[in-house]
Order: structure tokens, then sequence, then C-alpha cells
């Protein structure tokens, strides 16, 4: 029952973005369809989300600005899995990304460093791979990135420390190597929002020549 | 050559075959393609014998003329699974019909092969999963008079030697995935009747060699692509009856030259790019039935004369830059659905609506309709939708008492009284944003199809009756908010079973929330529908459901999710007494707006039960207590406001609850923690001053140490200096004093040392 919803809803989602070039105006709204395509969501949280509307605000877990773009998706606890998609990056005006504890998979899209408003981004609690994008220093006024308990590797990216809104980090209970930075906003960070990730090696040592070991 | 004799032997058998009208042939080749499908289906039981022989004449679903020979093959719906490819037309030179239409399991290709069947007259695919491009060939069978290839997957453009074949009386091409342009040799086809080319992605413009077919009556091309204009030969259709055009990019405007057919019953141009005044000589000559302009940019008025021959039954030009209508069309009684919803149209509501004791489906909605309903409204009417005009007066009573009114939407209007409403069959009334005043409208108290009731922001007053609870027992939507209703809400309400949506907002409401309301079946459930549109099923059109609702701070018009909004407002109330803690078992609830009420004491500890909200709303009230810790178990809530209340303590930290902001909490005068500026001290919850640091603490403390230091230093020598200064005797005093005290020290040294 549930599936064959999905089923409809997802043929209605795609059936516009096909056949609707003329929705150009509607782009949110396309972008919000395309990341929905690459999703299963078994509670139907998303049954709300109908491509034929003029805009995505009147769909449950998106919130809109007075001139109908998108400020808010909030899906945490959603019981979805599947992965995050370049789409995203499209909600220009966007600025908090709720997508904790779901199953997400794959990777970090590098294309959420477009979102410039972005001041929460919640994709902790997930099975995210893969490395931080550096892209994600372009999120001049993120607050708040919690990234912790997926399966992140890599080395944190040094770009991170022009952050200087950023107030929380949580990178904690991941697979990250090399050294935690210690300029800009990471002087304030406490040493839990890294623990649990076995390669990493502590502060980065100042010197002539800052590098990452064991990477 | 060892092969000759037995070619010899082969052609003699063929001669021999061919002049007896061999069926041996023909048998050989329908099992030879019934045992290369898949799965023949039916075929198996269709084509077996008792005999020995094989006499497919005796066969279900096949003719033979007098030799033996078949002349009629019929397979339609034989769940074949399977494609044509080894099918040997060639076998069947005397075949005339063919029907293997309705076979969802026939895919593959058209072969080319099938031109071969020279005495062809009818050939029925439809229905079947063919794809692939129309095989040229087809246009071989100089007898084909029928041709159907709809509800397939073909593909490619129509090959113009198709459009040649002027044998052709019923051309059905529709439902494929068609492209490329209408050839022009459409204008040898002048034998025929019925043209099918809808719902393709046909491009271009409709051919002016459309004149020649002077024979056509139905002329089927919505849903496609196709642009320019209207070519005005379409005049010279003689026999047109039905022109379809739906769904395509037509553009300019009807040329007048359509007025002059003299059998054109259907004219359907909507949803088009079409312009300009609609000629007014439209309707003069020929008994119009339907008509639908909607969905265009018509101007000016509705032409006068569509009704002229009294048999107009639909008329449709919604969505259009109409401002006047004829007064011809009140006398229209032949009509039965008026939709002229989303124009200019400035006309009195009474000479519009009148004689038509037929019409059933009638929308005059966003418009400029003014004056006073007719009382004369006819009594088959089913769905009645005003909305958006300027229209006052009273509701006739001949409406109210109506037995088959299912849909009345008067809303936005300047209606000033409303009768006892008897309409056994409403579902959904609509009466918001009038002039309506007295206690809340006598409705018949036995309303077993009532949906949706909306009588918001009017002037009723007095109490909400409790009967409400037991009079409506299908109500998804009851909306009675920005009037004046007073006294206490009935706990009745909760008899309501499938109320999904309760606004009393903005009215003078007193006492408690009933905690009855708990009971609200439909609210306690999360939504768990497949169904996310309200839809009445209204004279074999489905009418769907729609309120404008005002949510996350933006009212917008929730139509296709309207199923799935489940919420209470009853905001800007005078509601006194706790939130009661029954209220947190409505697990469906995704909106709670209570604030601007009076309600005090503690927000329930157990609010995080409502696990489906993404709107939550508390704020000016007199609430106090602290904000319960299970609040962060609301992972949907996108919207929260607690703000000028009295609550205290820390606010609670969670995922959701991180992302709001100070303006959220304000005004609490108790309230501390994240995301307000203020600490929570552990042992008393009193507000500490802003400090960056604590080093920053510390710097203040030794500043103040270092001052009173300072100043105790300043002091003393002032006193001291200052009082030696001035006062000679003290000076005196002192110095004296300080004498005395030197001789007493050296009698004591000097004793002491000798």
């Amino acid at each position: 029952m549930a599936s064959s919803s999905l089923l409809i809803s997802l043929a209605s989602c795609l059936l516009f973005l096909a056949l609707s070039p003329a929705l150009a105006s509607n782009s949110e709204g396309e972008a919000l369809c395309a990341f929905k395509s690459r999703l299963s969501d078994p509670n139907n949280v998303l049954q709300s989300w109908d491509q034929s509307l003029v805009n995505p605000c009147t769909w449950f877990h998106v919130t809109c600005d007075s001139q109908n773009r998108v400020i808010r998706l909030d899906l945490g606890n959603s019981n979805i899995t599947g992965t995050l998609g370049p789409e995203l990056g499209r909600l220009q005006h966007l600025q908090y990304l709720e997508l904790y504890r779901n199953s997400f998979m794959g990777k970090i899209p590098e294309e959420l460093g477009n979102l410039k408003n972005l001041v929460s981004m919640d994709l902790y609690e997930n099975q995210l791979e893969g490395e931080i994008p550096k892209s994600l220093s372009k999120l001049k006024s993120l607050r708040f990135m919690r990234l912790n308990n997926n399966k992140l590797t890599g080395s944190i990216p040094r770009e991170l420390v022009t952050l200087s809104n950023l107030k929380v980090l949580d990178f904690s209970n991941n697979d990250l190597c090399g050294t935690i930075p210690v300029d800009g906003p990471f002087s304030t960070f406490p040493p839990e929002s890294f623990e649990n990730n076995k390669r990493l090696n502590g502060p980065e040592l100042l010197g002539l020549a800052s590098y990452d070991f064991g990477c | 050559m060892p092969s000759s004799p037995i070619l010899f032997f082969l052609l003699f058998l063929c001669f021999f075959c061919t002049q007896l009208s061999c069926t041996k042939t023909e048998v050989q080749a329908l099992l030879a393609w019934r045992s290369s499908l898949k799965d023949p289906g039916r075929l198996t039981q269709m084509w077996t014998s008792n005999n020995i022989s094989t006499d497919p004449c005796q066969w279900d679903g096949i003719k033979c003329n007098e030799a033996g020979s078949i002349i009629s093959l019929s397979i339609s719906g034989c769940q074949i699974d399977g494609t044509l490819d080894k099918f040997n037309f060639s076998s069947f030179p005397n075949l005339t019909e063919l029907w293997m239409d309705h076979n969802e399991n026939l895919h593959g290709g058209i072969p080319k092969e099938i031109g071969t069947l020279h005495n062809l007259q009818y050939l029925h695919l439809s229905s079947n999963n063919l794809v692939g491009e129309i095989p040229v060939t087809i246009s071989n069978l100089s007898n084909l008079e029928d041709l159907d290839l709809s509800f397939n997957q073909l593909t490619g453009a129509i090959p113009s030697a198709i459009l040649n074949m002027s044998s052709l009386h019923y051309l059905y091409l529709g439902n494929n995935n068609l492209t490329g342009q209408i050839p022009k040799t459409i204008g040898n086809l002048i034998n025929l009747e019925e043209l099918h080319l809808s719902a393709n992605y046909i491009k271009g413009a409709i051919p002016r060699e459309i004149e020649h077919l002077t024979n056509l009556t139905l002329l089927s091309l919505y849903e496609n692509e196709l642009s320019g204009q209207i070519p005005l030969e379409i005049g010279n259709m003689t026999e047109l009856r039905i022109a379809d055009l739906r769904y395509n990019k037509l553009q300019g405007n009807i040329p007048a030259t359509i007025a002059q057919l003299p059998n054109l019953s259907f004219l359907y141009l909507g949803n088009n790019q079409l312009n300009g005044t609609v000629t007014p000589y439209l309707g003069n000559n020929s008994y119009l039935e339907g008509i639908d302009l909607s969905n265009n940019n018509f101007v000016g008025t509705l032409p006068p004369l569509l009704c002229r021959r009294g048999e107009l039954q639909y008329l449709q030009a919604a969505n259009n830059s109409f401002i006047l209508l004829p007064i011809t069309l009140k006398n229209c009684s032949s009509l039965t659905e008026l939709d002229l919803h989303e124009n200019n149209i400035r006309a009195d509501v009474s000479q519009t609506l009148g004689e038509h004791p037929n019409l059933s489906l009638i929308d005059l909605s966003k418009n400029r309709f003014y004056g006073r309903l007719p009382s004369n409204l006819g009594g088959n009417i089913l769905s009645l939708s005003l909305e958006g005009n300027e229209i006052s007066g009273d509701i006739p009573k001949e409406l109210a008492n109506s037995t088959s009114l299912a849909i009345l939407n008067l809303s936005n209007n300047n209606f000033s009284s409303l009768p006892l409403i008897q309409a056994p069959a409403l579902e959904s009334l609509h009466a918001s944003n009038n002039k309506f005043t007295g206690e809340f409208p006598l409705l018949q108290q036995n309303w077993t199809n009532l949906v949706t009731l909306d009588i918001g922001k009017n002037n009723f007053y007095g109490k909400i009756p409790s009967w409400i609870g037991s009079s409506f027992p299908v109500l998804k939507i009851l909306r009675l908010g920005s009037n004046q209703f007073e006294g206490y809400i009935p706990p009745q309400l909760s008899m309501l079973n499938n109320l999904r949506l309760l606004d009393f907002s903005n009215n003078n409401l007193k006492g408690p929330i009933p905690h009855v309301l708990s009971h609200m079946h439909s609210m306690v459930i999360k939504t768990m529908t497949n169904e996310s549109y309200i839809t009445y099923f209204v004279s074999n059109t489905n009418e769907e459901e729609s309120i404008d609702f005002m949510w996350k701070g933006v009212e917008a018009t929730y139509q296709e999710t309207i199923a799935l909004l489940t919420g209470i407002d009853f905001s800007c109330n005078a509601l006194s007494g706790e939130i009661p803690e029954d209220l947190m078992k409505l697990q469906g609830l995704i909106s709670l707006n209570l604030s601007r009420n009076q309600l005090s004491g503690m927000i329930p500890n157990n609010i995080g039960n409502l696990t489906s909200l993404e709107v939550l709303d508390l704020s000016m009230n007199i609430l106090s207590g602290t904000i319960p810790p299970s609040i962060s178990h609301l992972t949907s809530l996108d919207t929260l406001s607690l703000s000028h209340n009295k609550l205290t303590g820390q606010i609670p930290s969670g995922p959701q609850l991180q992302t709001f902001n100070m303006s959220d909490f304000s005004d609490n005068v108790g309230l501390c923690g994240f995301p307000l500026p203020n600490n929570c001290l552990t042992h008393n919850n009193s507000i500490v001053p802003l400090v960056e640091n604590e080093a920053g603490y510390k710097k203040i403390e030794v500043i103040w140490i270092i001052c009173s230091v300072i100043l105790g230093y300043v002091i003393g020598f002032w006193v001291y200096f200052g009082a030696l200064y001035w006062k000679i005797s003290l000076r005196f005093a002192i110095f004296q004093f300080t004498d005395k005290m030197q001789d007493k020290m050296m009698k004591w040294c000097g004793r002491y040392f000798h």
C-alpha cells in the first residue's frame, strides 16, 4: 500500500520533472523532487511533496520565507534511506538543513558548499562516507556543523578555519584521520567534538610546516 | 543442379495452393507464429481442433470465405505475450480484417511485411505495447479503411505516405509517442471521417490542407505540441462536428470562418495560447452543444449566439480575460454546466443565472459579479461556486433547501444573511469572509454528508452549539475562526470522529480546553492515507476541496495535500486553565496553535508524544513552570513559539531545539539557557549578568580592589595632613603628644641600657 502510494507520488514527481520545462520558476521544487527521487521513504514522510504545485512552500517538512524561498528542510529522525545529491545546493536561501538520524549513505555532496545562507548543517547519525568536502568552507553563515556518528574518512579540511561564525562543531564518531586544526573557531571546540576518530592524531603541530600524518 | 527439382516442386505447390486458396499454408503460418510466442495466452484454446484435420475456419475468431481462405482474424484481448516478428503476413492474401488489439504484452515493432495484406480493410493493433516507427508499407494497403494503432508506444513521425491514403475512413494514431509534423498530404484523405492524433508529441502548425477533408466529422488533435494559428481553412470542413484541439500551443485568434461550419457541435480549444475576441457569430450556423475556451487569453464579450439553437449544454470559459456576458446566456435553458471562473466578468448575477432548469454545475468564482442571487436557481443544482465576487443579499430559500446541492461556495462576497440550510446532500459549505451575522447558523441537524464547513471571517456571535458534535459524522474540516463566538468550547466536539482541521481562532471563547477533545479519533492516529486530496464525485467529475490556511507564518491554498493537514487552532481567544495532558494523545497533529489566550499552568510533561508536530505555538499566554524535556522528542518541529509567557528554568536541549532562536523564547522572565543569552546557575535560576568569559569576571574584581586601595590611601593622606594643615590646635596637640612620647621613649631607653 505504502509502496504503491510512494510509487504514485514519485511518478507524479518525476512526470512533472520531465514534462514541465516551463516550471523554471519552481527550480527549488524541482531540486527537492530530485532529492526525493534518490530516497526510500517507508514512513511516507514525503507524501505531501507534489511537484505540480507552484512552489514547495505547502509541502510538509519544508519551511519558506515570505517570498516563497525554502529556508528550512526538517527531515530528522524520519527513517529515510538513500543518498544526497548535488541538487540540494540549489536551495540558495536554505538556513537549516536537518537530516540527522536517518540512513543517508554515500558522500556529502560538495555542492552543499553553495548554500551561502546556511546556519545549521545537521547530518549526524547517518551512514555518510567519503571526505568532508573542502567546499564547506564557503558556508560563511554557518554556526552549527554536526557531522558526528557517520563513516566519514579523510582529514579535516584546513579551509574550515575560515568559518568565523561557527559556534558548535561535532565530528566525533567517524573515521577521520590527520590532525585537528587549531585556528579560528577551532580553538573554542572542546575535545569531545572530535573523539572516537581512531586515526585522528590530535591538534595540529604548528611550526614551519603544518602537515597531516597517518592519513 | 540438385536444388532445381525441389525448387520446381515448391513453386508447383505454391501455385497449387494459391489456386485452391490452400488453407494449409495459412494454418501453418498461424501455428508457426503461435509457437514463436513467449505465451500464446488464449490462443492455445482458441486455435485447437477436435478432428485430425486442422481446419482453422472452425476456430474462434477466424472467419473464412467460401473457398476456405481466412478473411477475418480476431484475437483481441487474448493475453498474448510475444511479437509479430514471426507472423507471416504474406500467407494471408485474402485477409480483410485483422483485430489484434488489447494484448498488453504484444510488443516489438510492426513488421513492414504487413504491407503485403493487399485486401486488408480493417487493421486494429491498438492498446498493445508496440514500439518503433509506423512502417511506410502500410500505405500499400490500397483498400484500408480503418487504421487503428492507438495506445501503443510508437515513435517517429507519421509517414506522409500514410496520410496520403485516400481509402482511409478512420485513422486513429492517438496515445503514442509520435513526433514530427502533420504532413501536408493530409489533404488527400478525402474520405476520412475521423482523425485521432491526440496525446502524442506532434509539432508544427495544423496544415491548411485540412480544408479538403470535407467528410471529416471528428478532428481530435488534443495534447500535442501544435503551434501556430488555427488555419481559417477550417471553415471549409463542412461535415466537421467535433473539433478537439485542447492542450496544444496554438496561438492567435479563432478564425472567424469557424462560425460558418453548419455541423459543428463541439468546439474544444482549452489550454492553448489563443487570444483576441471570439467571433460573435459563433453558434449562428450550427447546433452547438459543448464549448471549451478555458485557459487561454480571450478578451471581450462571450459570443452571444452560442445558445442560439437551444442545444448548448456545456460552456467552459474559465481562466481568460472576458469582461462581459451576453444577455442571451440567461435564456439558455439547455445549459447543464457553466464554468466562467477566473475572468474579469462584471455582470449582475441575477441577469446571468435564472432560466436554467438543467444547470447542475456552476462556477462563477473569481470574477466581479454583483447584485443578488435570483430565487429560481434550478432544482437540479449539484455544485455552485460564487467565491470571490461582489454578490450581496441573502441566500434564496430554494437554494438552501435544495435536495441535490453537494458543493456550495459563497466565500469572499458580501452576503448578509443565511437562512436555515436543509440541503441533505451537501458535502462542502464555504461561506467565509462575508457579512453574515447572527447566532451559529441554523443548519439542519443531520448532515450525513458534510465534510467541510467554513464560516470564518464573518460576524457570527453567541455560543457554539453543543449539537455540533453529534450532527456531522463525516466532518473533516471545521472553521469558525474570526467571528465573535463566545462561551465555552463544547466538549461534545470530541464526538467528531473524522475531524482533521479545527479552527476556532480569533473569537471570544472562554473557559478551559475540554480534555475530552483527546477522543477525536481522526487526530489520534498518525495520518496514514493514500489519498492526499479531498474529492467530491459530482456529476461524473471530481471536484477537489481546497482551503486557504495560515501555517508557518504564510497563508497558502491547500488542495493537493489538504487531507494530510491535521491541526487545532484556538489562538486569539480568552481560554483559561491548563493545557490538558490528554490533548497530548492527539498524535496525528501536525499543527497546534494555542497562542494569545490566558492559559496557565505548565506545558504538559508528555508534549513529546505529539511526534508529528511541525508547528507549536503557545506564545502569549501565562504558562509557568519549566519547559518539559520531552519537547526534545519533537524531531519534525520547524516552528516553535513559547515567547511571552512566565516559563522558568533551563530550556531543554535537543536536536530540533538547537535550531530555534532567542525570539522563540523571549519575554519569559525565568527562562535561561541556549538560545537565550543568559546562562542558568546550578543552585538557583536567577539571572546572571552577561559576561564574556571567566577571565573578564575576574578582571572586574581586580579593578575594584585596586580602586578601593588607592582610594583608601588618598583619603587617609588627606584626612591626616589636611587636619594638620587647617587646625592649629590639632597641630599643637599632635606635636605635643609626639614630643611627650619622644621624652618617654628616651627615658625608657636610658633606664633600660644602664
